[in-house]
């Protein structure tokens, strides 16, 4: 009898080389506090210098969620103390972000589609990072200074399960963009959750802000509880009051950060460092350049152009590369539909993958290789066992599988001239099991199959082994 | 205008020990350091070549202390140099010192400085002015040819009418701020405080110029240059301390008698400018000193419970009153629910000031104003209240908010104290400033500080 409003406030991690106002490499894990400059320790006297392929990378993002770009995005100050913060405000975006009111649409557990509305999309810097230490405190400024993407959801998810969902789908979303790994784990992508719940129909609740989400995983599970805790709450007759929780992440709850009488006034006023900026036609077009199909779209296309099952096309197009791979592997094995090509993927592909640790951007196996290999298939020329065989002898060898196919001999004895006098061999060797089988027990006949097998070393064709057995035992 | 006056710095290096034998004793006096190292060899090549010169101590230069006159940073020493000053060390002038200055740039008379005390060169018992008063009081001295100081709401201008010297402030964003301590962002320029007008120009010329570490910075684009023809002046100028009345007057008659036609002009803004002024920088102060926590730098407490106590008592300890109370006004100005109030309406002041500007610039090539209503006062001066000080400044802020050039120039002596007058331009035309105030000095050359000189230099 509640309803659930869940909205988000997503950070990503741009693939920028360098921060997002200064010099600086951006890369977190190095040796603490190497990767500095004044700039980004915030020494007297510096100024900030935007990374524009930061702003690249955001534009791009904007548009891909169908966002109104700004003509003339500017910067804001947002001002409030916090030790891992070297300037004491971070520059953000508050009056003219890079865009706004855009959506998403992704797809739920039952197959159907959901459509998200995204407020807006900014660019802004990252800070650093405390490490607690008995009784001292550290601080690492490499992350100081990141290139940080905010997106802002409109509060239109409606339960735990769809949020992560929508997780899971945005980061494929910003994979498939190529501006972050999106790696929440990692720390690439975070996420604040804002819940509120409310008598179905009543509109929005009062809304609570959880923090310290590191897995899509835990924002269902933080979601679900505040569902609970609320609706408790609301039952003995409360108010929820407007506050912000931290996730504790060892008992599964959330608790208590801050009341909105401690919350902060941030002060918001214009960067007077940055001067606005405005995209001109080649920057636009850059941006336009850098669109790509959307995962969702991309899924619903395989099903239609090639007829995989909705598990295929999930599976394929959970990444990329997988998804270019798969199609191109497609294009180039010309007899072979979409259906083989996702199963081999899922398959086979998957188990050696595992099995050597790789992953399909760094293996030996190519979208041709694959193609081959499938064409042998489809051609005749090796039947499934061999191809599957070829298929680790790929990934060890590092070979194509038409010059493995040669220097193993592995080409299927697939006319009835060369295997005949196989067959008749076994029988002249086995002639009391072809009495038997003759006189109705069919149950030896796979003996037979098996010694034929054996003579060619695996390489006869099944469906011709079948053939000429039954027509010699006719 | 002393012809001589760069020949005779450039022999700095080869005259040191005159120098010193000259210059010590005097800085003694002055007390216009807080870092003086003149053992330096200046070098013997480019556009400035062997000039020494002074640096503001809110000014970044590599390996320099960078104190801002304030305890919060008595111990830093800088690790890199303001592009400004690169430039001019590129065209072969040598820093020789880092200048006293009012705390972060807050106040005008460098009284408010935490680490020094600096006399004006005139009258020892008075104030060199501020907050570039060190710099000011160093090229009255005659201890160094230029001084760089910044200038936030004249903060260049004022101490140089106070000792008797030319003070630019250029065009916003035509010198790069990177290296520059910020206090108000969007106000403050670097500026220069030099006995000689062409120097200045020259100093100027070399300063100025797009840098790619300031993304606000940009190349001077000046218009089809024009001999100034019309200086407008205030109607129904009141609030003058008599004997800058009189030099004003005296200033009104030399540019008549130069040729110059004088525009009565009324500008209804001005009674405005300086609580806009005080809005805007504080406000934006109020931010600009958020990263002096004593963390990565700067003063730290021996003891703290936790890094949010780190942080207080730093700032407890390391700010003085003034700016303390600046930074509180700051973040008074921008609380949510009353920036529509406050720094709102100060923009749209602001705004209609520079539309006020355009106006008379419209019929005029310069704007004459004195620079300050007073001459240099005596250090603890009570006459003036810090509201009825921070008045004072209208002149100078003016500038600030509109973003165009101003030069305070020497207009003579009264009573045995130095007044200066300003001129103001249009964006980008500080020649206009150059060119009237090098026809000025014909009639009123820049004076002689009693007991300074460049004999040394023979």
């Amino acid at each position: 009898m509640y309803q659930t409003f869940v909205g988000l406030e997503i950070h990503i991690h741009l693939n920028t080389a360098t921060k997002v106002f200064c010099g600086c490499k951006a890369h977190f894990g190095d040796e603490p506090n190497t990767n500095v400059c004044p700039v980004c320790m915030g020494y007297p006297g510096v100024l900030p210098v935007l990374n524009q392929h930061a702003l690249e990378l955001a534009y791009t993002v904007s548009l891909a969620l169908g966002c109104q770009l700004s003509h003339r995005t500017l910067f804001d100050r947002k001002n409030y103390f916090y030790p891992d913060m070297p300037k004491n405000y971070q520059i953000t975006q508050f009056h003219e972000p890079v865009g706004q009111n855009g959506s998403i649409e992704f797809a739920l557990a039952d197959g159907s589609t959901k459509k998200v509305r995204i407020h807006d999309v900014h660019l802004e810097e990252d800070a650093g990072k405390m490490i607690h230490a008995g009784d001292m405190t550290l601080v690492d400024y490499n992350r100081a200074g990141y290139s940080l993407l905010e997106v802002v959801t409109e509060p239109d998810l409606a339960s735990g399960e769809e949020t992560e969902a929508f997780l899971q789908a945005f980061q494929r979303v910003v994979r498939y963009l190529g501006v972050s790994d999106g790696n929440m784990e990692e720390g690439s992508m975070k996420c604040d959750t804002n819940v509120s719940i409310n008598k179905a129909g009543a509109g929005l609740g009062t809304k609570v802000e959880i923090k310290n989400l590191n897995s899509s995983r835990f924002v269902k599970k933080a979601i679900e509880h505040e569902q609970k805790r609320q609706a408790a709450f609301l039952e003995a007759g409360n108010k929820v009051s407007q506050e912000t929780r931290l996730w504790n992440e060892n008992r599964d709850v959330t608790e208590t950060m801050r009341t909105k009488e401690g919350g902060l006034d941030y002060r918001y006023f214009p960067e007077p460092d940055l001067p606005p900026f405005v995209p001109d036609a080649s920057f636009l077009k850059r941006i336009q350049d850098a669109q790509v199909e959307l995962p969702l779209a991309r899924k619903q296309r395989l099903v239609r152009e090639f007829g995989l099952s909705r598990e295929q096309a999930e599976f394929v197009t959970d990444a990329r590369f997988t998804a270019d791979f798969f199609e191109q592997a497609v294009r180039a094995s010309a007899a072979s539909g979409g259906s083989a090509m996702a199963n081999w993927l899922m398959g086979d592909v998957q188990k050696e993958l595992n099995h050597f640790n790789l992953t399909l951007e760094a293996c030996p196996l190519t979208a041709g290789r694959l193609a081959s290999l499938q064409s042998l298939l489809d051609a005749g020329r090796i039947h499934t066992k061999i191809a599957k065989q070829l298929l680790v002898s790929i990934f060890e060898e590092d070979k194509d599988p038409e010059t493995l196919l040669q220097e193993k001999g592995l080409e299927s004895i697939a006319t009835e001239q060369q295997l005949a006098p196989i067959v008749e061999s076994v029988f002249s060797a086995h002639p009391n099991v072809v009495a038997a089988v003759k006189a109705g027990d069919a149950r030896q006949k796979g003996f037979l199959v098996g010694q034929v097998m054996k003579a060619t070393g695996g390489r006869a064709a099944p469906d011709l082994v079948n053939a000429l057995l039954a027509k010699f035992l006719a | 205008m002393d012809p001589t006056f760069e020949t005779r710095w450039s022999q700095f290096s080869a005259k040191k020990q005159a120098y010193l034998a000259y210059a010590r004793p005097m800085e003694q006096k002055v007390g216009s350091f807080l870092t003086y190292r003149p053992d330096v060899e200046a070098p013997q090549a480019g556009a400035l070549q062997g000039l020494p010169f002074a640096v503001k101590d809110n000014i970044a230069v590599k390996n320099f202390p960078l104190t801002c006159g304030s305890r919060m940073l008595e111990t830093l020493v800088s690790p890199y140099t303001a592009t400004a000053v690169a430039r001019l060390q590129a065209a072969g002038a040598v820093v020789i010192g880092k200048t006293n200055l009012d705390e972060f740039g807050m106040g005008s008379s460098t009284d408010l400085s935490a680490l020094g005390k600096t006399n004006n060169p005139w009258d020892f018992s008075r104030v060199a002015g501020g907050s570039s008063g060190g710099s000011a009081a160093a090229a009255a001295a005659g201890l160094v040819s230029f001084a760089l100081g910044t200038d936030t709401g004249g903060s260049v201008r004022q101490p140089a009418s106070f000792c008797g010297v030319y003070g630019l402030k250029p065009t916003y964003g035509t010198v790069s701020r990177y290296g520059m301590t910020a206090y108000a962002s969007s106000l403050e320029v670097m500026g220069i405080a030099s006995k000689s007008l062409a120097l200045t120009e020259k100093v100027y010329g070399v300063m100025k110029g797009r840098d790619p570490y300031d993304q606000t910075s940009l190349d001077p684009a000046p218009g089809v240059a024009r001999a100034v023809k019309t200086i407008a002046v205030l109607d129904g100028l009141t609030d003058l301390e008599p004997a800058v009345q009189r030099a004003y007057e005296a200033a009104l008659d030399h540019l008549k008698a130069l040729g110059y036609r004088l525009l009565p002009v009324h500008l209804g803004t001005l009674d405005y400018a300086v609580p806009a002024y005080y809005t805007i920088a504080t406000a934006e102060a109020s931010a600009n000193l958020a990263r002096f926590n004593g963390i990565r730098y700067g003063l730290r407490p021996e003891y703290a419970e936790n890094p949010e106590d780190l942080i207080r008592k730093s700032r407890t300890a390391g700010f003085g009153d003034e700016v303390k109370i600046r930074i509180m006004l700051g973040t008074y100005v921008l609380r949510s629910g009353f920036q529509d109030q406050y720094y709102t309406k100060a923009q749209k002041v602001r705004t209609a000031i520079r539309n006020d500007l355009q106006k008379v610039f419209d019929q005029a090539d310069l704007l004459m104003t004195p620079t300050f209503p007073t001459r240099a006062f005596v250090h603890g001066d009570r006459s003036m209240t810090p509201y009825q000080q921070k008045l004072a400044d209208k002149f100078t802020v003016t500038a600030n908010l509109a973003g165009i050039p101003a030069l305070s120039f020497p207009a003579g002596l009264e009573e045995g104290l130095p007044v200066g007058m300003q001129f103001m331009a249009p964006a980008f035309e500080e020649g206009r400033l150059f060119e009237a105030a090098a026809k000025f000095a014909t009639r009123v050359a820049a004076p002689d500080c009693p007991g300074t000189s460049l004999d040394w230099s023979k």
